[in-house]
Parts: structure tokens; C-alpha cells; sequence
């Protein structure tokens, strides 16, 4: 592992109103070429910790460095660092998915060559190739959480933060989804994934954060979380219940 | 909530969304234009009434215009997506909510008929052949309406696609027949002949499958009918994006293509993309096209001179708009675009079209032959004046909104 964390969270308090903080004291970090689970309950605070991330929302306190800058130090360089797929797609009406990846390749300065051939792998890999040429308003649900995923992936940044990718994806898209994360993983890219698919993230991520009521309530490898609920071997799902049944 | 109540809540809601937008459109230059439409045609048709050629066919003018106008039906039930889990167990109830819907259907119609009657009023008058009073032929035209807003509300609840087409093919066929009917029969013949008509089609109404409530279609319908309205609308102002509607325009495809690859011209590319599939781009080449006629009429007068400015002037209020275009989308932000790139962008793609188009505006002026050179290229340098000084206040206001 490389010293310098590709995303570093240290004291994290933050949330809507000052005085009401969803976040208290969030801090954990995101190696190069590792995957990390951000998982908890819904309202635990994951997505407004991705939002933090992603400096949509400002920090009450701590701070946030992605290769080691703030986005107040370098807030392009912050911003390109990482791509964003948020839980619900957020697509631009008058785009085709086409032009969805080019404008991200545009937007993260992807040299063109690279652009169009990441673009047409991506497109057969989530086969979407009959689709490129859609508006983005024509597609279902699911499609439209695919052109996300490939714009996130056709920027290749350090880092990807990806908010409950699964919802509305079919199977095929799924296991898609999940190897690309791999290639992009052995490739030196960092991912930070919540999903409530324990089952599924169990043997795709390398640590886990379990969130709840805006605390860390544990983060480590599957064994190292397994030890602290002195239940060595247990299942991510077990483990997830013990934990957030403690911290009722 | 009472559902007579809810009706009225949402369609408050529905108008109160609508409302603030008519100031501008009083100002705009399009209800203008149509202020200048009308008086011309108010010109035209005294003149016309005065010498109407001797063979007019005045009762089909009349079938043609007060046909369909009698026989369209429409409604807005501001349904929506979510009432198919909230409202469906008040199925039974849903008649305190729909019959106003269907009231709102006919009564908000019948203005419009009411004008074209008394327009044709004239024509009417100078026919040979039976004649009606006014009063008992606007009686009859409104009874027609009525008959078919009941059609057509009946036909919104037939559970087959194909019936549903055919009984609307029915009622059309039905309702013309039943007005060219009064238009040329001697009143006792055509109410006879109506009254038997409409009876047989009140009780073919009956025959088909329906739903009590079709919550699907009706909330397809509104869907349509909302965003219809926010387009009429967005003829004269800029209206939020829920309600615009985007044309995919597959000619224009290819344009933004060749921006330069880098992230500063990111948005550029995105702005661009946008503006070909928007209405906006429609109401530009209108007015753009508008523009040029009115000018080339007038070229050689000062009022042509007027004309084009005018025109610079409407149309770079338009561009304006370019402005509110993916403003309050989010995915923008999840982007790494440059400080400032999107001003940037909107600033020079619509400067860029303003000062385009004063240039097209102004080629009928130099086309045509005749017009004095002197107000010809005094002219263009007032247009392009007039289009870098919109440029320079837009960027003015846009810093200092920023600034806020």
C-alpha cells in the first residue's frame, strides 16, 4: 500500500444545519488500487459523507484530501480527481449516451483516442451499443444508471465514489459492473462504494466502513471485523447486524 | 382531503406555476407581433367583407372553421403518477374529483368557438340560403360541444386501444355531420336529424368495455397536457425544463462536434448539444425567419430600419435564456468544469448567435434592390452595435449576480 491515501477523511462533522450535525467525527482513509465498503442503515449518513466527498457540502469540521490536497488547495485538481455515481441517475434530457461519455471526456480531459476507445468498450461491456445514439430521456431506469457508471469510468480518475450502483441494474449489468470495478481496482484506481447488497460487496471489496448515525462504528478487512464482534469468520451480514444492533 | 378540494388545490397549484410568466409574455416581442398579426388581419378582413367575391363558399368556411373547433375536446385532470397508489382506493369517490375536469373541459372551450362565431358572424350574414339567428346557432354550436366533451370523456375510459380509436373517429364523423346539418338544413330538420343522431350515439357509447377510472391514461394525458402548456409558454418566456420539450433534430447532430477537447469548452460542448434540441432554438429561427420578411417588406424606410433592431433586440432577449439552461442541475457539479467556464460558455455562444443572426436579419435589407446604402449599412453597424452592447450587459449582470 502506498503511504499517500488516495482519499483521506479525518473528523468529519457535517450535515444540513450546523447546529444538527449528521456526521460526528468521520474518519477513514482509501488506498491506491483498494475497494471500500461504506456501509449502514439508511439514513446512516453515507450519501451526505459521498457528498462531503464530493464538495457539495462543506465540512462543519475535519477535512477531506484526495492525493493529499483539499479542494480549497486545488479545486480542479480536487474535482477531476474522482468521478461521482450518484444513487439516482442524473442525466441531461437533451444528451444521447454518446455524447453523455464525451462530454465527460471533455469535462476530465480524457485525450480523444482514449475517449473513443474506452467509450466503445464500455458501450459493449454494458451493452448499450444499440442505445448510444438514444437521448438519455428515452432509456429506463436501469440504462440511465449505466450511462453513469460508464462516464464515471471513461474519466479515469484516482478515484471513483459510487452510491448504491446496483439499484435498477439487470444481472448481466451487475456482474458488469463488479468486474470493470476489478480491472479498475488492479489497475490502481481506489473505489468507494456503499450498497446495501452486503452479499454481494463481501467478496468484491477489500475493507469495509460500517456507518451508523453518522459514527464509525468499525472499519477494517472482513477477518479484522469478524475479530471485533469476536466472531471470527462471520459473514458480512452477520457482522453488519451485530454491529448495528450494538449501537441501537 | 376531500377530492372535489384536492381538484381545486392542484389546479391553483397548476395556474399559480403559469400566472407569474404572463407579464412576460404581455412584454415579449412575440405577443407584440401578434398584436400587429391581428390589426393587419382586422385591415385585411374589413376590406375583404367589403368586396367578398360573389362565389365564396361561405357554409364551408364556416363547417371548416367551427367544425373542428366544435368537435375538439380536451381535459386537464392534474392527475398524477402517485395517485395510482393514493387516490385508487377512493375509485368510487373519483366523480367529485373528475366532474369538474370534465366541466373545465367544455366551459373553458366555448370562448374560443364564441370568437370564431362572431367572426364568421359577417361572412355569415352575406350567405344566401337558411339562415339562423345568432343566439339559437351559438345555442346549437355549444349543445354540439357539449355532446362531444361527453364523447370523448366516454371514449378516455374504454379499455381497448382500438375501440378507443374508433370511437373517436366516430364521434368526429358523428358531430361534423351534425353541423354541416345546421349549417344548411332548415332548423326542425337539423334538430330532428340531431336528436336522432345524437341518441344513437349516446347509446353506442354504451357498448364498449370501460374502466371506472382509466387512472393510466388519464395521467398520461395530463403528463401531455401539462408539458403542452409549458410549451405555448415557452413560446414567449423561458420556462423551468420540466416542461420543455426536447427535439431530438437529427440533422443537427453533428454540431458541437468539432469544439476544441478540453475541459473549458466542456460546457460549451454541452450548451451547444442543448440548444440544438431545445425550443428555444425553434423560437429563434421563427422569429429569426419573422425577422427577415418584416425587414425586407420595409427595407427601404426607416420602419425597416426599426424592424431589424427590434428583431436584434427580441432575439438576443431570447439567447438570453441560454443562461437558466442547466443551471439547477446538480450533474453539472459532479463534473470537474473550470471557475467560471460556464458563464463563459453561455456568454459567447449567445453573443456569438446574436451577432450571426443581426447578420442574416439584415441580408434582405441588402438583397433587395432599392434601399438607400446609407440607412442599408447604418443599420448593420445598429444591429451589431446593439448586439455587442447586449453582450456587455449580459456579462455586467452575470458578474454581479454571481458576486450576490
Amino acid at each position: 500500500m502506498s503511504e499517500l491515501p488516495v482519499l483521506q477523511v479525518d473528523d468529519l462533522s457535517g450535515g444540513y444545519s450546523v447546529g444538527r450535525p449528521v456526521l460526528h467525527d468521520v474518519a477513514f482513509d482509501v488506498q491506491p488500487g483498494e475497494m471500500v465498503g461504506l456501509i449502514g442503515l439508511n439514513g446512516a449518513g453515507k450519501s451526505t459523507t459521498m457528498k462531503h466527498i464530493l464538495g457539495l457540502m462543506t465540512p462543519h469540521q475535519g477535512e477531506i484530501r484526495i492525493s493529499g490536497q483539499t479542494r480549497n488547495d486545488q479545486p480542479e485538481q480536487y474535482q477531476s480527481s474522482l468521478a461521482f455515481v450518484p444513487e439516482s441517475p442524473l442525466l441531461y434530457e437533451e444528451l444521447t449516451v454518446r455524447e453523455h461519455l464525451e462530454f465527460a471526456a471533455r469535462a476530465y480531459n480524457v485525450d480523444p483516442e482514449a475517449y473513443r476507445e474506452r467509450s466503445e468498450r464500455l458501450l459493449k461491456l454494458f451493452h448499450m451499443e444499440e442505445k448510444a445514439d438514444s437521448l438519455s430521456m428515452h432509456l429506463s431506469k436501469g440504462m440511465k444508471q449505466k450511462v453513469m457508471i460508464m462516464c464515471a469510468f471513461v474519466a479515469r480518475p484516482p478515484l471513483y465514489v459510487i452510491d448504491e450502483p446496483f439499484l435498477g441494474l439487470d444481472p448481466l449489468g451487475i456482474r458488469s459492473l463488479l468486474d470493470f470495478m476489478q480491472e479498475m481496482k488492479q489497475n490502481g484506481s481506489s473505489i468507494l462504494l456503499s450498497s446495501h447488497i452486503l452479499s454481494t460487496i463481501e467478496h468484491y471489496c477489500d475493507r469495509f466502513i460500517v456507518l451508523h448515525r453518522g459514527k464509525v462504528l468499525a472499519q477494517g478487512t472482513l477477518a479484522e471485523l469478524g475479530e471485533h464482534i469476536h466472531t471470527p469468520g462471520a459473514g458480512l451480514e452477520q457482522i453488519f447486524y451485530d454491529l448495528v444492533k450494538d449501537g441501537e | 382531503m376531500e377530492l372535489r378540494a384536492l381538484y381545486r388545490r392542484r389546479r391553483a397549484l397548476f395556474w399559480s406555476k403559469v400566472l407569474p410568466y404572463l407579464p412576460y409574455v404581455l412584454q415579449s416581442g412575440v405577443a407584440v407581433l401578434l398584436l400587429i398579426l391581428s390589426i393587419a388581419f382586422a385591415a385585411w378582413y374589413t376590406a375583404f367583407l367589403r368586396d367578398l367575391p360573389p362565389d365564396l363558399p361561405i357554409r364551408w368556411i364556416m363547417l371548416l372553421l367551427l367544425g373542428p373547433l366544435t368537435v375538439h375536446a380536451g381535459f386537464r385532470t392534474y392527475l398524477q403518477p402517485a395517485d395510482i397508489l393514493f387516490l385508487l382506493p377512493q375509485e368510487s369517490k373519483m366523480n367529485s374529483y373528475l366532474t369538474p375536469a370534465f366541466r373545465n373541459g367544455l366551459i373553458y372551450k366555448v370562448p374560443g368557438l364564441v370568437i370564431i362565431l362572431l367572426l364568421l358572424w359577417p361572412l355569415y350574414q352575406r350567405s344566401t340560403g337558411v339562415f339562423h339567428p345568432l343566439w339559437l346557432m351559438l345555442l346549437v354550436l355549444v349543445l354540439l360541444k357539449a355532446l362531444s366533451t361527453y364523447g370523448a370523456w366516454q371514449e378516455l375510459r374504454i379499455a381497448s386501444l382500438r375501440a378507443r380509436t374508433g370511437y373517436r373517429l366516430l364521434r368526429w364523423c358523428f358531430l361534423l355531420l351534425l353541423v354541416a346539418a345546421w349549417i344548411w338544413q332548415p332548423a326542425w330538420k337539423s334538430a330532428l336529424f340531431m336528436l336522432l343522431l345524437s341518441l344513437n350515439y349516446v347509446l353506442l357509447l354504451r357498448f364498449p368495455l370501460k374502466h371506472k377510472v382509466p387512472w393510466e391514461h388519464l395521467i398520461a394525458l395530463e403528463r401531455s397536457g401539462a408539458a403542452r402548456a409549458m410549451l405555448v409558454l415557452g413560446w414567449f418566456v423561458e420556462v423551468p425544463a420540466d416542461g420543455q420539450k426536447v427535439v431530438r433534430r437529427r440533422y443537427l447532430s453533428a454540431v458541437g462536434n468539432r469544439l476544441p477537447w478540453n475541459p473549458a469548452e466542456a460546457y460549451r460542448y454541452l450548451l451547444i448539444k442543448t440548444f440544438t434540441r431545445s425550443e428555444l432554438l425553434g423560437i429563434v429561427v421563427r422569429l429569426t425567419l419573422l425577422g427577415m420578411v418584416l425587414t425586407g417588406w420595409n427595407d427601404q424606410s426607416w420602419l425597416g430600419a426599426a424592424l431589424y433592431l427590434l428583431f436584434v433586440f427580441l432575439i438576443g432577449t431570447q439567447l438570453a435564456s441560454l443562461r437558466q439552461t442547466h443551471q439547477d442541475s446538480p450533474a453539472a457539479s459532479y463534473y470537474p468544469l473550470p471557475a467560471g467556464a460556464r458563464k463563459a460558455a453561455v456568454l459567447r455562444l449567445a453573443t456569438g448567435l446574436l451577432l450571426g443572426i443581426a447578420v442574416l436579419l439584415w441580408l434582405p435589407m441588402i438583397v433587395l434592390p432599392g434601399g438607400d446604402p446609407a440607412l442599408t449599412f447604418g443599420s448593420l453597424a445598429g444591429g451589431l452595435l446593439l448586439a455587442w452592447g447586449m453582450h456587455s450587459t449580459w456579462a455586467h449582470k452575470w458578474r454581479e449576480e454571481d458576486d450576490e
